[in-house]
């Protein structure tokens, strides 16, 4: 397990570095994000991983984003429907791409982490749209789709779940507990809005007080923009006890898509990143739009 | 151009729709967003004029599931989409069926046949066409239904096709919609593995329904060709205006994450264009009068089915 020498660096109070944006990066680089790219250009993901370990980063995740079952068969009626008229492979493709994407990153820390230390962590988000969580569904069925996609990232050798973007704190829980009955560190990222609220309207200070006592390793902060980031750092460090961070999007969602802009080059993204060190925060990394120069600039930190 | 696709009808002749746009730009590989208008304008404008070439009396926008909806629905709300959102995403669907039109009537310009080629603006379900159950109620489907029809109105298309229907709710929302901008409306619906509407109301009542709401044509699309031919059997004895269908071939591939519309078809080979003219055939025997081609078929498959309509004397060529 790498995950040891990541858990260390957070106990002995140390900023611990995670990678930037996987999909925003594979369109940066001219690919179609319209599959995750993982059967089609699995050397475009792995050079994105390789690029994110050689610019610091201590723990890398998957290129899995949203990548489940349910992901799939959403675009059918039915399982009828989906066998009469969908691809022969859809009943396994989840469970191959979700392994590939692990495969890929242990691929990449093999050719690019030279001896250090770097934790492959399975990126899963909330199993509807990360910002709708009048989707989500009920507890007993989440509980047995997360038990499917985690059980597939263990076995293939992931080091640690990072659940991201989540939206409120019941899908949190679920997640958690199924994580950790499966034995694997997690760390729970929330999306938050302007005021430091998730989604739901919880705060992030109940999120907190829910999850520790189920054993989460870390409670993050992502794809907000950094303002509204700074928002939930100041409802979250002074209610959690376990370490805390933060990773941004920057830029601007243009569906199916991103925009990328130049509001946040790499030394202003630094300079709110060490804001967040100040107020707490021992993980920092990079959400939608950022990129490995923004990771490399984030190792620069004292 | 209407007035000839009428006159032709009427007259008992064969009216062929192009064939697929998204599946076909995907499979070219055009990297699919805003589908293609704005980044691919070229070969999309391309697609259109070889579905000409091939033979087409009517050019569809290439608009299938592009509405507000689609931009809505990746966020949380409003606020949010104007928060972390590109700017301009509010308005940005009805300037993209804008700029569809004006596609297809460049390719049209651009082939000569402002005259005999007639431009459908479509319509399709404003969820995803093959979840029924996410259908908006009647009146908010009327609303925006009619909000896009308008667009079209003004950009003076030919008639509006309802496509891929998948609740007679919404597409008699939508069929009313397009009576209230004033334009003609063809209704085609999306048959479910059972053979009725994906959302499982019975085809006949649907047809009955359309035909009532002033339809002009009522089709069956967006199944796999045998599916398409059984219930054009069974349109042939309930319907008492002009019908017709347009199947999909090959399988749904969908895309690795939420993406709402992604026209990714595979294994199309097995419906090589012969084979699709073949299995159309029998969709004339039905008493189809307007055939085409839905997700996973192309320009070849419209150029046969005009060459099997030719040699039929059914579709007497484009005038």
């Amino acid at each position: 397990m790498s995950y040891a020498a990541i858990r260390d660096r957070l106990a002995r109070q140390q900023t611990v570095v995670l990678d930037g944006a996987i999909g925003t990066e594979i369109l940066r680089r001219q690919v179609t994000w319209a599959d995750h790219q993982l059967a089609n250009r699995p050397e475009v993901v792995r050079s994105i991983h390789e690029d994110y370990i050689r610019a610091g980063a201590d723990v890398i995740s998957t290129n899995s984003f949203q990548l489940c079952r349910r992901a799939l068969y959403n675009h059918f009626r039915d399982d009828a429907h989906r066998r009469h008229i969908g691809a022969r492979d859809l009943d396994e493709r989840a469970e191959k791409l979700l392994a590939a994407s692990v495969r890929l990153a242990i691929e990449a820390r093999e050719r690019a982490a030279a001896g250090r230390p770097v934790a492959v962590a399975a990126a899963v988000t909330t199993l509807e749209w990360c910002f709708r969580p009048d989707l989500a569904p009920a507890a007993d069925q989440a509980r047995r789709e997360y038990r499917e996609i985690f059980q597939v990232m263990k076995d293939s050798g992931a080091d640690l779940v990072l659940l991201e973007t989540v939206n409120s704190i019941g899908e949190a829980r679920v997640a958690l507990e199924v994580a950790k009955s499966l034995g694997l560190p997690a760390w729970i990222s929330f999306v938050c809005d302007e005021k430091g609220l998730l989604f739901t309207g919880e705060t992030l200070a109940a999120a907190a007080a829910a999850l520790e006592p189920l054993g989460v390793d870390a409670i993050l902060l992502n794809c907000a923009p950094p303002d509204d980031i700074t928002a939930g750092m100041k409802a979250l460090a002074p209610h959690a006890r376990v370490p805390i961070g933060a990773y941004p999007h920057i830029g601007r969602f243009d569906p199916p898509e991103w925009m990328f802009t130049d509001e946040y080059p790499p030394a202003r993204y630094c300079e709110v990143a060490a804001q967040w060190k100040q107020m707490g925060a021992r993980i920092l990394g990079g959400c939608c739009g950022t990129t490995p120069e923004h990771i490399a600039a984030l190792c620069t930190l004292p | 151009m209407y007035d000839n696709i009428q006159a032709r009808l009427q007259k008992g002749g064969t009216i062929l729709l192009d064939g697929a746009l998204g599946s076909e730009l995907v499979r070219r590989g055009v990297r699919w967003r805003k589908h293609g208008l704005l980044t691919d304008a070229d070969r999309v404008k391309q697609l259109h004029e070889e579905y000409l070439a091939a033979g087409a009396d009517v050019l569809r926008t290439n608009t299938f599931q592009l509405n507000p909806r689609i931009f809505l629905n990746v966020f949380r709300n409003r606020q949010h989409m104007r928060h972390i959102g590109a700017p301009g995403l509010e308005d940005l669907a009805p300037q993209l069926v804008r700029t569809s039109v004006a596609q297809a009537r460049q390719a049209r310009a651009q082939a000569g046949l402002e005259k005999t080629v007639a431009i459908a603006g479509v319509l399709s379900p404003l969820e995803h066409c093959f979840r029924p159950d996410l259908a908006p109620p009647p009146d908010a489907a009327r609303r925006e239904h009619e909000e896009l029809a308008r667009v079209f109105a003004e950009e003076k298309v030919d008639f509006l096709l309802l496509e891929s229907m998948n609740t007679l709710a919404e597409a008699k929302a939508a069929l009313a919609a397009g009576r209230a901008v004033g334009l003609p409306v063809w209704v085609s619906f999306v048959l479910g593995p059972e053979g009725e509407l994906l959302g499982r109301e019975p085809l006949e009542k649907a047809v009955a329904e359309m035909e009532k709401g002033g339809a002009e044509v009522v089709l069956v699309n967006c199944a796999p060709p045998e599916d398409i031919t059984r219930a054009l059997g069974r349109m042939k004895k309930f319907a008492t205006r002009p019908f017709g269908g347009f199947a999909h071939i090959g399988r749904f591939s969908p895309p690795s994450w939420k993406f709402d519309f992604f026209p990714q078809f595979t294994d199309t080979e097995e419906w090589p264009p012969d084979r699709y003219a073949r299995e159309a055939d029998r969709w004339r025997e039905q008493g189809a009068r307007v055939v085409g081609g839905c997700c996973g078929t192309g320009p070849a498959h419209i150029a046969a089915l005009r060459a099997w309509l030719g040699k039929n004397g059914a579709g007497s060529p484009r005038p």
